[in-house]
C-alpha cells in the first residue's frame, strides 16, 4: 500500500470515529437525561418557554429524528444555546479552549524543554545515583495526584508566602476585549506561573522516563558504536548520534498528549479557577446543561482524533520503516 | 500438569522483583497499605464519621482597644476539665474552680497555676474575699474552705447540688443550690451551716447568688425567680427581675450596678442601687451563662458557643465581641485590667491542629482525620484493584482474541479500540458519573470502560508474534481447539505483560479514583482520600489547615509510586531486551 492511500484510509478512519463517538455520546446523554429541560424548571422557566427549547432541539420528535437533527447541528457546527449560559455553546466552548489549551501548551512546552535533555542525560549516567533520583522524582510527580500537588503549590506559593496569586486568569476587575489581548499582558503571565508548573511537574515524568529508556536502547545500536570508534567526544555523541534517534517516541507522546490537553486536567482548572475546557465540562454536567456538556465532549473527542491522525502522519514521515498496514 | 506452568510464570515475576532494590520497596510499601485497609477498623483511633467533642479548661483573655478592635484571645488550656466559675478578690487576683474538684489561682503578673483541692466533685460556684480567702461549692454537697494554701471541706446538712456561693462579710456566706437550698455559712468560732426557709419553696433550682450594695443577698434562678435574703432580720422575700427565664448568673458591681443573665440571650439590668431591673435586648439567643459589671456601667456576659458580648457603659447597647466560635463558656471574671472567659464544656472540636488525640487533627466536623485516612486506603485499594482487574480481564481477551483470530474479528474489535483513543478519559469518567448517580459500580466503569483500549492493543501486538511460533503451530498440528491454543499456550506467555498493564492500571485506577472524589462524584457516603481533599476544598479551611491536605495526597503519592516501582521491575521481566542493558 502506497504512503498516501495509507494516509487516505487514516483520514476515513478519523472521520468514521468521530462520527461513531458522537452517536454514542448522543445515546448515552439520551440514556442518561431523558428529559434535559427537567433543569430548566428548576431556573424558573416557564411551561411555554419549556416547550420551546424542546422544540428548538427537536425533543418533541422521534429519537431517529433528534439524532439526524443532532448530527445535521453538529457539523455544521451550531451546538446549540446553553442553558446556563443563555449564549451560544459554540462562543463559550471556543474561548474555554482558547484558556485550556494556552495553559496545557505552556505546562507541555516546559515539561518537554526540560524533561527531554534530563532524560537524555539521565540515561548517559545511567545506575549512577543521579539517575535513580531522575526516576523517583518523574515518577513521584507522575503518581501524585495534581489536585493535590496544586492545592500544596497554591498553600505555598499562595498562602505562606504569597507571591503568586491562585485562582482565575487575571486580577480582577479587568477588561480585554479579545483572547490574545487578555493573555498578553504581564498580569496574565503571574496567574499563568503556578498552574503551569504543576502540569509541567505532572507531564515531565513521561518524557523523561521515555527519553532515557529509549537512549539505553539507541546506545546498542552500531552506529553508535561507529561514531565512539571514530573518537568523537562522548557529550556528542549523546546528543548528535544518540539523541536525535531517540527522539521519535518522545515526538509520538508529545503528540498524543496535546491531543488529549484539550480535555484538559479538569482537576487543575478546578482547584486553580481556571476557566477552561474541563471546569466548563464538569460545570456544565453539574447544571444539567446537556446542549454545553455534549458539545464540549465532541470538540475534545474530536482534538483528540485529529492529533492520533496528526501522529500517524508524523510517525510515517519521520521514520521511514513504518509498514503502511 | 497444567497448573505447574500457570503457577511458575505467576512467580517468576515474584522472585525476579526480589532482585531490584525499588521494586523490594515497593511492595513492601503496597503490603503496608494492604494491610492497612485490611485492618483499618483496628488501625483508627476514632470513628471516621462521628464528630468529637472535647472537654478543656479554656481560658479567654480580652484584649485590644477600641481603635485596633477587640479579639477575646485562647490562652493554653489549664487542664482538661471544664472551669465553670470564677471571682476575683477585688485586686486583680482571681480563683477558678471546674469539673472534678479542679481549681487554679490567678495572680497578678504570675498568670494562672492550679492548686489541689481535697475532693473530686464537680465545683460549681466560688466567692474569694479580699483577703485571699475563698469559699467554693459543688456537687452532693461539697463546701471548701480556702484559707492560705490549704482547702478545707466544710460538712454539708445535705448532699445537695450546690450551684454558687457569695461572701455575706468576713466570717459568713451565703450559698444556693439545685434543690432550692439558701444556706447560710458561719465560719466563726468554727464552721456551721444555717438552713433558711425558701419563700416559694417548691424546689425551683437556684444558679447565682450576689451580694447587693446595701449588704443584703440575692439569689436568682429557674424561671426568673429572684429571691432577696436580708441578714438583718434572716428573712428572705421573692423579688421581681421582670423576666421568667431561667437566669444563669448574677453580678453586683460595689456600687450597686447589677447585671443578671439567662438562656435565650436573657439580660436584665439595674443602674445603681435604687434603679428598677430592666430587661435589655440582646441580638444573641443563645444561652448566657455568666455576667460580670463595672461600677462605671462597662459589662461583660459570656454563654454557649463562644458567645460573648459586651457594653461600654450603661445605656448602651451591647455588641458581639470577637471570639472563637466552638467553646462553651461558663464564667467571666474581670480581674483587675485583664478580662477572662472561662469555660468549656464539651464543644466540637473542629479544625485542631494534630495532637496526641488527633494524629492528624480534625476536619470542619470535628472529625478525627487519622482515621479518615486509614479507613480511606479501603476505596482506593478496592477501586485501584477492582478496576485494574476489570480493564485487565476486557484488554487481555480483547487482544487474546483479535490477535489470535487475525480477520474480520480483528479488524472489528481493534477498530473499536480506535474509537476508544478518541475519547478523553476524565471527561468521559466524569459524564458518566453525573449521567447516573454515583455509585461503587459507577466508578469502577467509570475507571475501566476507557482504560482497556491499551491493554487490548499490547497484548494483541504480542500475540501477533506468538502465534507463529511453533509451539503454537505444534498444538494445533496435535489437534488442540482454538480455546485451548489461546487460553493454555499462548496466555501463559502474555502472562508477564498481563501482569505489567496490571500493575501500571492498579495505579492509574486509584488516581482515577482520587480524581472523582475530588470532584465530588465518588462513591457516596463512603470515606475516600479523594473526598477528604473534596471536604478541604469545599470547606475553604484547607488554606490553613495544613494538616487537612498533606495526608491523603501523601498516600495516594505513596500507593500509586510503590506500584510503579513494583511496574517497573515486571517491565524488565515482560521484556527481556530492557534486562540486558541495565
Amino acid at each position: 500500500m502506497s504512503r498516501r492511500s495509507y494516509l487516505i484510509r487514516r483520514a476515513l478512519q478519523a472521520f468514521v470515529s468521530l462520527f461513531i463517538i458522537a452517536t454514542l455520546l448522543f445515546f448515552l446523554f439520551r440514556a442518561g437525561l431523558p428529559d434535559p429541560t427537567t433543569a430548566l424548571l428548576a431556573e424558573g422557566l416557564s411551561p411555554e418557554q419549556r416547550e420551546m427549547v424542546r422544540r428548538s432541539f427537536g425533543l418533541d420528535q422521534p429519537l431517529w429524528q433528534q439524532y439526524l437533527l443532532f448530527l445535521q447541528n453538529a457539523v455544521q457546527g451550531d451546538f446549540g444555546f446553553s442553558f446556563h449560559y443563555r449564549a451560544p455553546v459554540a462562543d463559550i466552548i471556543w474561548e474555554r479552549l482558547g484558556n485550556t489549551m494556552v495553559l496545557m501548551l505552556t505546562a507541555i512546552t516546559i515539561a518537554y524543554v526540560i524533561g527531554v535533555p534530563l532524560g537524555a542525560w539521565l540515561s548517559w549516567r545511567r545506575g549512577t545515583r543521579a539517575d535513580t533520583t531522575g526516576i523517583f522524582v518523574g515518577l513521584m510527580f507522575r503518581s501524585a495526584p495534581m489536585f493535590w500537588t496544586g492545592m500544596i503549590g497554591i498553600l505555598v506559593f499562595g498562602v505562606m508566602l504569597g507571591f503568586l496569586p491562585t485562582s482565575g486568569m487575571r486580577t480582577l476587575p479587568y477588561t480585554a476585549t479579545g483572547f490574545f489581548d487578555k493573555i498578553f499582558t504581564l498580569d496574565f503571565l503571574w496567574h499563568l506561573a503556578l498552574p503551569a508548573m504543576i502540569v509541567a511537574l505532572y507531564y515531565l515524568g513521561s518524557p523523561l522516563l521515555i527519553m532515557r529508556n529509549t537512549m539505553l536502547e539507541v546506545y546498542g545500536e552500531d552506529f553508535i558504536e561507529m561514531a565512539r570508534a571514530k573518537g568523537l567526544p562522548e557529550r556528542r555523541i549523546l546528543y548528535n548520534h544518540a539523541a536525535r534517534n531517540a527522539l521519535l517516541p518522545v515526538v509520538t507522546q508529545l503528540a498524543v498528549t496535546i491531543g488529549l490537553a484539550a480535555g484538559g486536567q479538569v482537576v487543575v482548572e478546578v482547584v486553580f479557577s481556571w476557566p477552561g475546557l474541563g471546569r466548563e465540562i464538569l460545570n456544565a454536567v453539574r447544571t444539567s446543561d446537556f446542549p454545553l456538556a455534549q458539545a464540549s465532549f465532541l470538540v475534545m473527542a474530536a482534538f483528540v482524533i485529529t492529533l492520533n491522525l496528526l501522529v500517524d502522519i508524523l510517525y510515517s514521515t519521520l521514520d521511514p520503516r513504518v509498514s503502511f498496514k | 500438569m497444567i497448573l505447574p506452568s500457570y503457577f511458575k510464570s505467576a512467580l517468576a515475576p515474584l522472585r525476579f522483583m526480589l532482585m531490584d532494590r525499588l521494586a523490594v520497596i515497593g511492595l513492601a510499601v503496597l503490603s503496608l497499605i494492604v494491610a492497612m485497609a485490611l485492618a483499618a477498623p483496628l488501625l483508627s483511633t476514632h470513628d471516621p464519621r462521628a464528630v468529637n467533642e472535647v472537654e478543656d479548661a479554656s481560658v479567654l483573655v480580652r484584649s485590644g482597644d477600641a481603635e485596633t478592635g477587640i479579639v477575646w484571645r485562647l490562652e493554653n488550656s489549664l487542664g482538661d476539665v471544664a472551669i465553670q466559675a470564677a471571682d476575683d478578690d477585688g485586686t486583680g487576683n482571681g480563683i477558678a474552680v471546674g469539673r472534678e474538684g479542679t481549681a487554679y489561682r490567678y495572680t497578678v503578673g504570675e498568670g494562672w497555676s492550679g492548686i489541689e483541692t481535697p475532693v473530686d466533685a464537680d465545683l460549681n460556684g466560688v466567692a474569694m474575699a479580699a483577703d485571699g480567702k475563698a469559699l467554693a461549692v459543688g456537687s452532693g454537697g461539697t463546701i471548701l474552705h480556702l484559707d492560705g494554701e490549704e482547702w478545707q471541706a466544710i460538712e454539708a446538712p445535705a448532699p445537695a447540688d450546690l450551684n454558687a456561693v457569695a461572701w455575706l462579710d468576713a466570717g459568713s456566706a451565703l450559698i444556693v443550690g439545685s434543690g432550692e437550698e439558701i444556706w447560710r455559712l458561719d465560719l466563726s468560732p468554727s464552721p456551721q451551716v444555717t438552713e433558711i426557709d425558701s419563700p416559694v419553696g417548691r424546689g425551683f433550682p437556684l444558679y447565682a447568688v450576689a451580694r447587693d450594695a446595701d449588704g443584703t443577698m440575692l439569689a436568682v434562678g429557674d424561671r426568673g425567680l429572684a429571691i432577696r435574703y436580708d441578714p438583718a432580720d434572716g428573712s428572705a422575700a421573692m423579688e421581681r427581675l421582670g423576666t421568667s427565664r431561667q437566669l444563669n448568673g448574677l453580678h453586683i458591681s460595689p456600687s450597686g450596678n447589677a447585671l443578671a443573665v439567662g438562656e435565650r440571650g436573657t439580660v436584665v439590668s439595674r443602674a445603681g442601687p435604687e434603679a428598677r431591673w430592666s430587661e435589655e435586648t440582646v441580638a444573641e439567643m443563645r444561652a448566657l451563662r455568666s455576667g460580670w459589671v463595672g461600677d462605671d456601667g462597662a459589662a461583660f456576659a459570656v454563654g454557649r458557643n463562644g458567645t460573648i458580648i459586651e457594653r461600654a457603659a450603661d445605656g448602651e447597647a451591647w455588641q458581639p465581641a470577637s471570639s472563637e466560635s466552638e467553646r462553651h463558656f461558663r464564667a467571666v471574671m474581670a480581674a483587675g485590667e485583664n478580662v477572662f472567659a472561662l469555660g468549656s464544656d464539651r464543644f466540637v472540636n473542629r479544625l485542631a491542629a494534630p495532637s496526641a488525640d488527633h494524629w492528624f487533627g480534625t476536619d470542619h466536623l470535628g472529625r478525627d482525620l487519622y482515621s479518615q485516612n486509614v479507613h480511606g486506603s479501603r476505596i482506593a485499594l478496592l477501586v485501584g484493584f477492582l478496576g485494574a482487574l476489570l480493564v485487565v480481564l476486557i484488554g487481555t481477551n480483547v487482544g487474546l482474541i483479535a490477535g489470535y483470530f487475525r480477520g474480520r474479528t480483528e479488524t472489528v474489535l481493534m477498530r473499536t479500540v480506535d474509537v476508544m483513543y478518541g475519547i478523553p478519559f476524565e471527561p468521559f469518567a466524569l459524564i458518566l458519573v453525573l449521567l447516573f448517580e454515583p455509585s461503587l459500580t459507577i466508578v469502577i466503569l467509570a475507571v475501566s470502560l476507557l482504560t482497556w483500549r491499551t491493554v487490548a492493543r499490547l497484548i494483541r501486538s504480542q500475540v501477533l508474534s506468538l502465534r507463529e511460533r511453533p509451539f503454537v503451530k505444534a498444538a494445533r498440528v496435535a489437534g488442540a481447539s482454538d480455546l485451548r491454543i489461546m487460553y493454555l499456550h499462548i496466555f501463559p506467555n502474555v502472562m508477564p505483560l498481563v501482569f505489567l498493564e496490571l500493575a501500571i492500571i492498579v495505579g492509574v485506577s486509584i488516581i482515577a479514583e482520587a480524581t472523582l472524589s475530588f470532584l465530588g462524584l465518588g462513591p457516596p457516603q463512603s470515606i475516600s482520600w479523594g473526598g477528604i481533599l473534596h471536604n478541604a476544598r469545599l470547606s475553604g479551611a484547607w488554606r490553613t489547615a495544613w494538616w487537612w491536605n498533606l495526608p491523603p495526597g501523601f498516600f495516594i503519592m505513596t500507593t500509586v509510586l510503590s506500584v510503579f516501582f513494583i511496574s517497573r521491575s515486571l517491565e524488565l521481566i515482560a521484556n527481556p531486551r530492557l534486562r540486558a542493558r541495565q
